[in-house]
């Protein structure tokens, strides 16, 4: 995120360049190939301080530069700011089979991996890290991993047998001792049994007496998270 | 002697031509009294069997009041003769850029609430019924086909959103319509009338009263999205009007309730309802939403199929509505899992994307959601599971916020002569779970 903060401040200073005085030396000073700082803590330092600013020294956006076909004529800049994108843009795979988007951009999704068939002639539009195929192969999956099939282990009978149990002992044999035993989420425990209602109730007073050993602070935060949390679901934040 | 049509004579007034033909103002004074003293039997029509025709001392009383008409102000509405002479009237008719054809008495009444005036020859609420009807049409037709993917329930809401009582209001208000404080005979034709003293009529809806009706406010019973479907009202809302009161009972007990409170501040010089509620505001709010539904309804009467669409495209579907907020998820994550299992898409996958501040108060965290190589949608958040569930809802509105374009054609389009050919719109299978 910083380096890409650095990166858009770098190139509007480059548009400003472009655009109004269009000189040759700091477009060349900043065409200067670096190596852009990738490490992993973002590095915003070398070891001397001329070293550091070379490494900030981005190269500007494609879009800025003078089209190599045409040097001298007019061109469109096209760089928009970094936002969140709408949800009114409907991915490629949303499209249904009859849109017209769709078969416009067949082509180019179809041989985009193809090195003889280039249906971009122009300059990219953008240089997102997100074009590169092995970037999100690599980013951190977060969550729960659906692609690994799920195990579907459990018959009637091991159901049966979780049912009796926590019904009859449901402080011994809880949702969490239950699911590390059957190896299936606690989830899956609930939609199994509900426990004894005696029970239920006995856990809700304990909660209860919980709650109410929280002073103002406490209680504020938590009643501002569980906010924030009703905020999300209804798109507010 | 030749009998006195007296239907036949408010037909007149009621049905105000183009070529503004005379009628007679006392006379319609002298029946607007006669009928608010009880003499005038119910609204005879061409086709009702004349059950209780005018009896000679109808007919005396009739002429006598034919020669003295009364003070205006003993009428619930002004005469529509007086709209020829009202500034605002005709200004309001200039800003509006309505046709000419729409002649200003009858904008006058639409301007009359039910409340004001309980006779329906006089009130809009023939018109309401009438504009209510086309423009619940046009805009459930513009929503099929500008977003076909949309779940019911957000067609209901965005139903609300563009022909609900709430956009209404603010559209009469911001063509500037001012309401009489209190109306009468003798006020401008050009303001606004109602009352919030008494409910008035509420218009008929389609819709079924379901038999357990009562029930359904007092225990709040869920009603599922198949049964809204066939029992509801255009605005998913339970048809829940009582046959003898006209009034819904949520409304009938808040008004009671009000008016236990006003029995107790009666002696308080400065009670609340002096200065309107709830209730009052409400009231309020859906006489101006009638009267923009009138509007409605008598440029289709007068004008024709195309100016009231063209009317209802620009003061209505012109709005603004913000369809992304609409949506309230509770399982995002596992409706767009159900999503990508129903298309075979590969499931979802959550990917950082990139993230600053970990160790900071004030993290930020970009996941985007990915169905094999294809980024279906990207959010960023201050948690990763905020993060995560943002993004996956993203996902599932780009899902449902599917549209062919922005001007696509709708079915009413091919009523108009040398219309295209009509292309099939698309329709979507279906919603992702039921709820």
């Amino acid at each position: 995120m910083e380096a890409q903060l650095t990166r858009r401040t770098a190139a509007s200073c480059c548009q400003h360049l472009i655009l109004s005085s269009a000189s040759s030396r700091s477009s060349r000073v900043l065409l200067r190939p670096v190596r852009i700082p990738t490490t992993a803590a973002g590095a915003r330092k070398q070891s001397t301080r001329s070293r550091t600013k070379r490494a900030l020294n981005i190269p500007p956006h494609p879009s800025f530069l003078e089209p190599q076909q045409k040097p001298g004529g007019n061109h469109i800049v096209f760089n928009p700011p970094a936002s969140a994108p709408s949800v009114f843009h409907t991915p490629f795979k949303f499209l249904p089979k009859s849109d017209p988007r769709r078969r416009a951009n067949l082509p180019a999704s179809l041989f985009a991996s193809s090195t003889t068939i280039q249906y971009n002639h122009t300059t990219p539009s953008s240089t997102s890290q997100l074009d590169d195929p092995d970037f999100i192969a690599n980013a951190p999956l977060i969550g729960s991993d659906c692609s690994t099939p799920k195990p579907h282990h459990l018959t009637p009978t091991d159901v049966e047998e979780i049912r009796r149990l926590r019904t009859e002992d449901p402080v011994k044999n809880s949702v969490a001792v239950l699911s590390e035993r059957y190896k299936c989420s606690k989830l899956f425990i609930m939609m199994c049994v509900s426990s004894p209602r005696e029970h239920r109730d006995k856990i809700k007073s304990a909660l209860e007496m919980v709650r109410q050993r929280w002073g103002p602070r406490r209680a504020a935060a938590r009643e501002d998270r569980r906010r924030r949390w009703e905020m999300l679901f209804n798109s507010e934040l | 002697m030749k009998r006195l049509r007296a239907d036949r004579w408010t037909g007149q007034l009621l049905v105000a031509r183009s070529s503004q033909r005379g009628c007679c103002p006392a006379a319609a004074g002298a029946l607007r009294s006669a009928r608010s003293d009880q003499h005038y039997l119910p609204v005879r029509s061409q086709w009702t069997a004349v059950s209780s025709p005018f009896s000679e001392a109808t007919e005396t009383t009739f002429a006598t009041t034919l020669q003295a008409p009364r003070d205006p102000s003993e009428l619930p509405s002004p005469i529509p003769e007086r709209a020829l002479h009202s500034a605002k009237l005709a200004s309001l008719h200039a800003r509006l850029s309505l046709p000419k054809k729409l002649p200003i008495q009858t904008l006058a009444r639409t301007l009359v609430d039910a409340s004001a005036d309980e006779n329906p020859l006089f009130n809009n609420v023939n018109l309401a019924f009438v504009g209510q009807t086309v423009i619940n049409y046009h805009v459930s037709e513009y929503l099929m086909a500008r977003y076909p993917r949309l779940p019911m329930e957000i067609v209901w809401a965005s139903m609300r959103g563009f022909a609900g009582v709430a956009p209404l209001f603010q559209i009469a208000r911001s063509w500037g319509v001012e309401s009489a404080a209190v109306p009468g005979g003798e006020v401008d034709p050009g303001l606004l009338q109602f009352t919030t003293e008494s409910p008035g009529v509420s218009l008929t809806k389609f819709g079924y009263r379901r038999t357990e009706a009562m029930y359904l406010e007092k225990y709040k019973w869920r009603r599922g999205i198949s049964n809204r479907v066939v029992f509801d009202d255009d605005f998913g809302e339970s048809v829940n009007v009582t046959p003898g009161t006209e009034q819904t009972a949520h409304e009938a007990e808040m008004q009671k309730k009000e008016r236990e409170n006003d029995e107790e501040e009666e002696e308080n010089e400065y009670s609340m309802r002096r200065y309107g509620d709830d209730v009052t505001r409400s009231l309020a709010e859906k006489a101006h939403a009638h009267f923009v539904r009138a509007v409605v309804g008598a440029v289709y009467m007068h004008c024709g199929r195309d100016a009231a669409h063209n009317f209802i495209k620009a003061h209505i579907l012109s709005r603004t509505l913000d369809f992304g907020r609409l949506f309230s998820f509770k399982k995002p994550t596992m409706e767009l899992a159900l999503l990508c299992d129903r298309e075979d898409f590969d499931p979802p996958v959550a990917r950082l994307l990139s993230e600053t501040g970990r160790q900071s108060r004030t993290p930020v965290y970009v996941v985007g959601i990915f169905s094999g190589k294809d980024k279906l949608g990207e959010a960023a958040g201050p948690n990763l599971d905020h993060a995560r569930l943002k993004a996956a809802m993203n996902a599932l509105k780009a899902w449902y916020l599917y549209s062919p374009g922005e001007h696509v054609r709708v079915p009413s389009d091919m009523l108009a002569d040398s219309a295209k050919k009509w292309e099939p719109a698309y329709i979507d299978i279906g919603e992702i779970i039921s709820r």
